[in-house]
């Protein structure tokens, strides 16, 4: 099997702009992958001295963002065209993975140039967050970008009222169409030539019977550390007050059908979800 | 404006079979207004590189999951090898192979043996170099981040000096560690009957908001644990001999792994 890629991506790194141009190769054979650059079949390199040039989405982000009180701030935006075993296809990538901060609270926020509403919300609630943490409310809904974080971590113990699938639309790593499944997983997830494709589910949602989300509930606006087994360290928008509260996924009473992409994971779809 | 450039060779070995290989290599030239990065060949750099892959393949050990990793760069040439077993593993170079593996084995094999003791009152001894790891985060990190260092005791003198590193082409370089190097003058201090003997490290973090430590201790005379506390928390309370290589480190920041040499003596610790 024999996968070639060729791409350009500028990237906005903590204040420094870099441009990256490459062409590569991966083979399988059996278990053995082998994967070089492609020298000579891709993009022309840039000639020397050519100054980094951002896109107009990593510009335009980093002129939104960069006055935000951030650790780190790295938007990403690229182009890539794939060749597999006779199939082609190309792809856009739109990342920002973003660390804000306020006193000793760290927002974690992975999302999209299309998305910044939420980074500003969020940077906003952090702004007036109480450093201690609260009691989870009883009624919690969790925004799209939190239950969109939480989707990857729900694989193979998802509570039994609601279904986790894979959802159908685009190709795989390998240049198959992306299927609708609920496992197991037929797809391949391959971030770059310079790893074997792994098998995981790409563009998960989540689906229940009940989809009422209370919009006036206490609702979970980000994260505030990594997400470990189901355990969730949530930034909570009470009304006027805004504090840290730990939470552990254990029941789903509802999940909206309204749905918005985010680069978590293989890809997925959050949407609003009452706990 | 820079210019910095390199070859990487790498592949994977498990149980004598090879399983991946890998030819990496690309140019990254740098001005005021950023970076500009491209895959070209430098064929150089990718001779260097399979030459010193070739040296790395020659002492390979059997047995085991190995990565091979060979770099060339416009800063020089290095060779790494990482022996996993199914629970540990370790970074090490052609120079030390064999102590290194024997060390593997051994806190592979070890056994815990007395039930974990509870912790914040028993000491701990920091064997092998493995309190250069300690250091590496009590110090290297928040000197990273421009944070000052706790106060050291006069004995303990650590060497940390920092450089503008980056793991391929494609990176941002970053103030990186280049070692850590630990030495103790005149630190004597009574082995406690009830003590921690660490032996090798998995991982360890730095968090700068909390300004906390986490290290995830693979090999210990009580088995794994992890150390998570404020950096304040750490007392030093004497060291011995000459400073110890502890296996290569590997050390992951922003998503760049690079090698950082690091050394010390034995040394006690605990917790305040």
């Amino acid at each position: 099997m024999i996968y070639r890629k060729q791409g350009v991506v500028a990237r906005w790194e903590n204040g420094t702009l870099i441009r990256v141009t490459e062409c590569g190769i991966a083979i399988e054979e059996g278990e053995y992958f082998e994967c070089r650059p492609d020298v000579g079949r891709g993009f022309s390199p840039p000639p020397r001295g050519r100054r980094a040039e951002a896109t107009p989405y990593v510009d335009f982000a980093v002129q939104s963002l960069r006055d935000l009180s951030f650790e780190r701030l790295i938007i990403t935006h690229g182009f890539a065209e794939h060749e597999c075993e006779e199939r082609t296809w190309h792809d856009e990538t739109d990342r920002i993975h973003l660390s804000l901060v306020c006193g000793r609270l760290r927002a974690l926020v992975d999302s999209t140039t299309r998305r910044l509403d939420d980074i500003f919300t969020i940077a906003d609630a952090l702004q007036r967050c109480e450093q201690t943490e609260r009691a989870r409310p009883t009624t919690l809904r969790l925004a799209p970008n939190v239950t969109a974080a939480l989707l990857p971590h729900l694989v193979g113990r998802v509570p039994s009222n609601v279904r986790l699938l894979q959802t159908a639309g685009g190709v795989d790593g390998y240049g198959n169409d992306v299927v609708e499944a609920a496992g197991p997983w037929p797809n391949f997830y391959r971030p770059t030539y310079r790893v074997r494709p792994l098998r995981m589910p790409l563009n998960l949602r989540l689906e229940c019977d009940d989809t009422h989300v209370d919009d006036d509930a206490p609702v979970a606006i980000a994260l505030l550390a990594p997400i470990a087994d189901l355990a969730l360290r949530v930034l909570v928008v009470d009304r006027q007050r805004v504090f840290p509260a730990a939470v552990t996924v254990t029941h789903i009473r509802a999940v909206s059908n309204e749905r918005i992409w985010y680069p978590y994971g293989g890809g997925s779809f959050g949407a609003s979800l009452m706990l | 404006m820079t210019r910095f450039a390199h070859a990487v060779r790498e592949e994977l070995w498990s149980r004598g079979r090879l399983i991946e290989s890998r030819l990496s290599h690309g140019e990254a030239f740098e001005d005021e207004q950023g970076i500009v990065a491209a895959d070209t060949r430098d064929d150089a750099l990718v001779a260097a590189a399979e030459r010193e892959l070739d040296r790395l393949r020659a002492v390979m050990p059997e047995g085991f999951t190995v990565r091979l990793v060979a770099e060339s760069s416009t800063e020089g040439t290095t060779g790494t090898i990482t022996v996993r077993t199914d629970t540990l593993s370790l970074v090490t170079d052609p120079a030390h192979i064999r102590e290194d593996v024997d060390l593997l084995l051994r806190g592979a094999g070890a056994s815990p043996a007395v039930p974990p003791a509870p912790r914040r009152h028993v000491p701990m001894l920091w064997l092998n170099g493995s309190a250069s790891i300690l250091l590496h985060e009590l110090l290297g990190h928040p000197l990273e981040h421009d944070r000052e260092s706790p106060p050291l005791p006069p004995w303990l003198h650590v060497d940390i000096p920092l450089s503008m590193r980056r793991a391929t082409f494609r990176d941002v370089p970053l103030l990186r560690m280049q070692h850590v190097r630990a030495t103790q003058t005149d630190a004597p201090f009574e082995l406690p009957d009830e003590r921690v003997e660490i032996t090798l490290i998995d991982s360890g973090m730095y968090d700068p908001l909390s300004d906390t430590i986490l290290l995830r201790v693979a090999a210990s005379s009580i088995g794994a644990f992890t150390i998570h506390e404020r950096r304040t928390s750490i007392a030093f309370i004497g060291a011995r001999g000459e400073p110890l290589r502890y296996p290569g480190v590997i050390c992951s920041r922003e998503g760049q792994e690079l090698v950082v040499g690091s050394s010390a003596p034995v040394m006690l610790t605990e917790l305040r």
